[in-house]
């Protein structure tokens, strides 16, 4: 068939919505982030304007994030995989527009609630009740076509991008329930330091049970296709999802270990923490070894382009993460500037990226035309790795200069004034980042609804 | 090893109920609820705060938790489980832009912390917190009440001392210029009184004082050191005006000790956290040589001058 045909025969209305919903809330996102980059530069910049004041706009940046961009991005490129990996259609288009519309309302009606004020305060798990429902309502959508579809495959063997999307989907749903501990609908928390430990636990997973996996199973998919290598291994694919399942859900405490919690629970999260370099560097060895020596193919594709350059932020966010486990380097890091470089070297750099290059690998095969413009995603590309580094450099100098400071006695307050032109570098390259999402956001439009290119 | 959607299934949520239930409900279920010695309810009015200060995501730059290792703020009392056991949700927060909250309460009297959410740069010039005006006067003082409560007995405590040199000072102040000046020098111990301010006067000595001024003292002394700082119309007794000192025997050890240690009741706070002995005698001098206008730097008795002075 050709990829024209092919699009036309699986519709792909699901992967097309999805993927323009995370174009969407990564502008959105980006744009809240640098209202929040605003205020660190020039507090009284739209100081009276209550619904986006810091300590709303800040929520509402790392939820539209998490939610609106990342995974909704990761989910696109899932729906267009799935089908394809299982050698069936998907189980169904009308279902799966409605959880990509459910789901964007969904968002929508979480940015509405904190901007408000109904966050619930606890981070990762600001959405207010209703929203936390409707949110599990949405992953239980998808749960539902991703399962059927599984079911109603013509292929027997499951390629290992299933397993993980499978299982992402599945076990945040179940993770989300009880981290946003839905049976509590008031304050929607426990009491006292298990609220911590259940809130870490479950803000960790949203990282290790959602975005990795689905971020890995991307990667799993679209790298081999695009070097046309077979996959170096199967034997690391099992080790490593087994493992990432078992490490990754164990090491959520490492947020609290200068706080009163039991010993023995730390040292599991430190021990595990150090751990996590086994299911990154197997996960590493498999996809890096089945590209090797075809890093002209990866070039040449700009999803796969996207999607390698995650696996390498993928390797520095996890030894990092490892060695930021250690309560001697923690004395440093932790409660400064230093976290929030890791958990956007995470987010943007490894899992944010790998979903742009997701949509840009799916876009082409699911319009069957090609995309609007190479060279704004070539653009787009530059502009957020060059922001995303810079904030890794820059947020990384921040967290030193405060945690040295803090940690040889000077007060907070000594501190402030000498971080002034690290917070200016910060927004100039957070700007770099929203131009970024910004014109990605245009092509994706152009590509999925005004392409005037010629049907491959 | 052949993955089914039945293995993948059953595998993964088997582990993850496995791992849920020793990582998070078996530290549940065996937490220590008894109450530390600190630990009291909080009343409707400190929840009804709370609620305000969850809301608006203070806990983005305000940790709850103090380590064994910090210094700043509220350090005197490292962090117990017994704490926070009515904290629900709890706010140990994960960054620290703004000082750490756990002690808070009664660091400063209530008058400080209105004047902080109007604007927090009218009593901390350097801070980098939005202002919180548009939560209108009742939110504030909501707030304010959860803020005073952070610390809980600790705070109750505290609070007492602030509301006592609160009533002192205000009789002091309102005794007239004359009074209030003798009594702000008699609250300093006898012999911080006869000491002169040890550094000289010299040119680089007053920009350095100027420098910590600025990052200090501007927003309620105010850039002439006359009391009229942007904080000003919401403190009280309101910020001293340094030129009603001339002539009236403040000595650099009187102003060394009050810069210090603050004056608990009024909203001059301590600055012994922040600044070092060399930074408050040259703030102390700049304060002296410009706005009072009579300044001992220097002075006998000074003891053997230092290897560096002029």
């Amino acid at each position: 068939m050709s990829p024209a045909e092919e699009s036309t025969a699986h519709g792909n209305q699901t992967a097309k919505a999805f993927t323009l919903t995370s174009a969407m809330w990564f502008a959105f996102a980006t744009t809240f982030g640098m209202i929040a980059a605003g205020y660190l530069v020039a507090p009284d910049f739209m100081a009276n304007v209550e619904y986006i004041h810091f300590g709303r706009v800040r929520p509402m940046h790392v939820n539209a994030v998490l939610f609106g961009f990342v995974t909704p991005g990761l989910i696109a490129a899932a729906f267009y995989y799935i089908p394809r990996l299982l050698r069936t259609r998907l189980y169904s288009e009308r279902l799966g527009v409605f959880s990509a519309v459910f789901w964007n309302i969904s968002v929508a009606a979480g940015m509405a609630g904190v901007a408000l004020g109904y966050s619930q305060g606890r981070e990762y798990a600001e959405l207010p009740w209703l929203v936390d429902i409707m949110i599990v309502i949405s992953f239980g959508l998808v749960i539902v076509n991703f399962l059927m579809t599984i079911r109603r495959r013509t292929e027997p063997i499951l390629y290992v991008s299933i397993w993980y999307a499978a299982a992402a989907v599945v076990l945040t749903a179940c993770t989300y329930l009880l981290g946003n501990v839905v049976w509590k609908p008031d304050t929607g928390a426990l009491a006292g330091i298990p609220d911590a430990i259940l809130l870490w636990f479950y803000g960790h997973n949203v990282f290790g049970l959602l975005l990795s996996p689905m971020a890995l199973a991307v990667a799993y998919y679209v790298l081999p296709i695009a070097t046309r290598s077979p996959l170096y291994s199967h034997t690391l694919s099992l080790i490593g999802f087994w493992s990432l399942i078992i490490v990754y859900t164990h090491i959520g405490t490492h947020h609290l270990l200068q706080v009163p919690v039991p010993t023995w629970l730390k040292t599991i999260s430190i021990v595990d923490s150090v751990a996590m370099v086994i299911p990154v560097m197997v996960f590493l060895i498999n996809i890096w070894y089945t590209v090797k020596g075809k890093l002209g193919d990866v070039h040449a594709d700009i999803g796969a382009k996207f999607i390698f350059t995650g696996t390498i932020y993928y390797f520095f966010v996890n030894i990092q993460g490892s060695m930021m486990a250690l309560p001697d380097v923690q004395r440093i890091t932790h409660f400064n500037n230093w976290v929030v470089g890791h958990a956007h070297m995470g987010v943007l750099g490894f899992a944010g990226v790998t979903a742009l290059g997701g949509l840009y690998f799916i876009l082409p095969r699911i319009t069957g035309r090609p995309l609007h413009s190479r060279f704004l995603a070539d653009f787009q590309y530059w502009l957020v790795l060059i922001g995303i580094t810079g904030f890794s450099i820059v947020l990384t100098i921040v967290g030193l200069i405060q945690g040295q400071a803090w940690y040889n006695g000077e007060t907070l307050y000594r501190t402030l004034p000498g971080l002034q032109p690290y917070f200016i570098t910060r927004l100039s390259l957070g700007l770099l980042i929203m131009v970024g999402a910004y014109t990605g956001l245009y092509n994706v439009a152009r590509s999925l609804y005004f392409n005037r290119g010629a049907a491959a | 090893m052949r993955m089914t959607p039945a293995v993948i299934l059953v595998g993964v949520l088997s582990l993850l109920a496995a791992i849920a239930l020793t990582m998070v409900y078996w530290p549940y279920a065996q937490q220590d609820r008894t109450p530390s010695e600190i630990f009291r309810a909080r009343t409707a009015e400190e929840e009804a705060g709370r609620l305000i200060y969850i809301q608006n995501g203070c806990v983005y730059c305000h940790s709850q938790s103090i380590r064994a290792f910090d210094w700043d703020m509220g350090s005197e009392r490292i962090a117990q489980s017994g704490d926070y056991i009515a904290d629900e949700p709890i706010q140990l927060g994960s960054q620290r832009t703004g000082p750490d909250l756990s002690q808070a309460g009664g660091e400063h009297p209530d008058d400080w912390h209105i004047a902080h959410f109007i604007n927090p740069r009218y009593t901390r010039p350097s801070s980098l917190m939005p202002p919180f005006e548009w939560l209108g006067t009742e939110r504030i003082d909501t707030l304010t009440r959860y803020v005073q409560s952070l610390g809980l007995k600790a705070a109750d405590r505290r609070m007492e001392r602030q509301k006592h040199w609160k009533a002192e000072s205000i009789k002091a102040y309102e005794a007239g210029v004359e009074a209030n000046a003798r009594w702000l020098a008699e609250q300093v111990p006898e012999g911080w009184r006869s000491i002169p301010n040890p550094y000289p006067t010299s040119a680089a000595a007053l920009q350095r004082g100027h420098r910590i001024y600025q990052y200090y003292c501007i927003g309620c002394h105010g850039p002439i050191g006359d009391g009229m700082g942007p904080a000003q119309p919401w403190i009280y007794p309101p910020p001293l005006n340094f030129t009603t000192l001339t002539g009236r025997e403040i000595s650099g050890g009187i102003i060394y000790y009050q810069l210090m240690n603050g004056i608990t009741g009024t909203a001059m706070p301590y600055f012994k956290r922040d600044l070092e002995s060399q930074k408050i005698w040259e703030v102390g001098d700049y304060i002296a040589h410009y706005f009072i206008n009579q300044s001992d730097a220097n002075h006998e008795p000074r003891g053997i001058d230092a290897a560096w002075e002029p």
